[in-house]
């Protein structure tokens, strides 16, 4: 035996190396939903050093910038940007609530919900795998972020919702132009509902729309219909951009998601849990 | 235990890197890798079990940073440090040109094993960032061989001097 090992010291290594890692695949059943408590701890202890470096970074900008702008002037422009990043936020929950919703009451009380509790959020770190799946976000669960909170960009337009693993001040996004995430929608015009899924690519499609149906056009919006009990109604996520007959079923729709992944620095967490919405 | 603490930091160094990268451009971490640079040093100045370890542990870190399947690029890296090194050990790959093969090689190796098994895992093809991706393996060989005779020579006069 000792003999057998010092001939192929190298070889079990790798194996045992693999075989450990083809058990951590095998455990993250159903696919990649749940975190297992290894890759948890990997994100708690390498997240931190990521979100440092990144606020670095922004902090070493916003130095220059200061020195080279008014003082004064840079202040009460950042401050008339936060504010108006929330009331952009309250002016889209608003509309949005308004069309969706019957009487005052239910308005009142899902926007008094959901004005109570956004929080600004910034990206500091990206998909590693695929820049289109997921992204990093400077607030954690010392911030009161949990899972399935849903996440909007500056405008107010979906852009995911927030799935584990969650460290005291980082978390993690998923988007919804990842290939696993689903959204019910529902056509503007015609309340026409589907699923919508990410490509994968930074576009997203249009699932479960029968091929006779007549009331799906192109340049349709999208909007959230509540009835996945993740993403509250009355959202906006997209607009159908293709629409093409495959002979199937289905319609073969294609959307162009409204959050644009270059301009996803500053978000919006909606800090109320989806069970609590409903 | 100063090895350790070598390695720790390189890890560090790397992961600043990559953060650094990925806040300037999200094309940058698809075009150059900065984890896999890391363990191709490594394991040609170890040996190949030095090489799957590190292996192992930058695929991790990296699969902690991407949602889905955590393992994947684990797998990825441990087999490519292995390799690296099992090479490095039988052909000498310090000459410049040879370093920028070795390097491409490995890179493209390992690039092969990460698609394959992703689709495996997923049963789908992967984002090549608008084909940034298949620029890889020559954009990090070229790092890699302005780098690593950099480093090596920084090593060898920081010891000449200790001397």
């Amino acid at each position: 035996m000792p003999l057998f090992w010092q001939k192929n010291k190298s070889f079990i290594i790798l194996a045992i190396l693999i075989v450990i890692q083809l058990i951590l695949i095998s455990v993250q059943t159903p696919l990649g939903e749940q975190d297992n408590y290894f890759e948890r701890a990997v994100f708690v202890l390498f997240s931190p050093l990521q979100h440092g470096i990144v606020s670095f970074a922004q902090g070493i900008g916003n130095i220059w910038k200061g020195y080279f702008n008014l003082r004064k002037a840079h202040i009460e422009n950042e401050e008339i940007k936060k504010e108006l990043f929330f009331l952009t936020q309250e002016n889209n929950l608003l509309k949005n609530a308004l069309k969706n919703y019957k009487t005052e009451k239910e308005i009142m009380d899902l926007l008094q919900k959901l004005n109570q509790n956004i929080l600004n959020a910034r990206v500091v770190g990206i998909d590693a795998s695929n820049y289109h799946k997921s992204v990093i976000i400077n607030k954690g669960s010392l911030d009161g972020i949990a899972k399935n909170m849903v996440i909007l960009d500056k405008s107010g337009n979906l852009v995911g919702r927030i799935v584990g693993p969650i460290s005291l001040k980082e978390a993690r996004v998923q988007l919804i132009t990842d290939n696993e995430c689903g959204v019910s929608v529902f056509t503007q015009r015609e309340k026409a509902l589907g699923i919508l899924k990410g490509d994968g690519k930074g576009g997203c499609k249009l699932d479960y729309i029968l091929s006779t149906d007549q009331n799906v056009f192109e340049g349709d919006s999208l909007k959230t219909s509540g009835f996945d009990g993740i993403f509250p109604p009355g959202i906006a996520v997209g607009e159908i951009a293709a629409i093409s007959h495959t002979g199937e079923l289905f319609k073969e729709i294609k959307v162009r998601p409204h959050f644009e992944f270059r301009n996803l620095d500053q978000l919006a967490v909606i800090m109320v849990e989806s069970k609590d919405l409903y | 235990m100063k090895q350790l603490v070598e390695i720790v930091l390189a890890i560090i160094f790397a992961l600043v890197l990559f953060a650094a990268f990925s806040y300037i451009s999200v094309y940058l971490i698809q075009a150059i890798n900065v984890f896999s640079l890391l363990v191709i040093y490594y394991a040609a100045s170890k040996d190949e079990i030095h090489g799957a370890c590190l292996g192992a542990v930058c695929g991790l870190i990296q699969d902690s940073f991407s949602l889905g399947v955590f393992g994947v690029a684990g797998i990825a890296k441990t087999v490519m440090g292995f390799i690296a090194g099992f090479v490095a050990k039988r052909i000498n790959v310090v000459p410049a040109s040879r370093n920028f093969v070795f390097v491409f090689i490995m890179i493209t190796l390992e690039l092969i094993l990460w698609a394959s098994l992703y689709a495996f895992v997923y049963s789908q093809g992967f984002n090549t960032g608008r084909g940034v991706i298949f620029i890889q393996p020559l954009i990090t060989a070229l790092i890699g061989s302005v780098l690593f005779p950099l480093i090596r020579k920084t090593i060898k006069s920081m010891n000449t001097n200790r001397i």
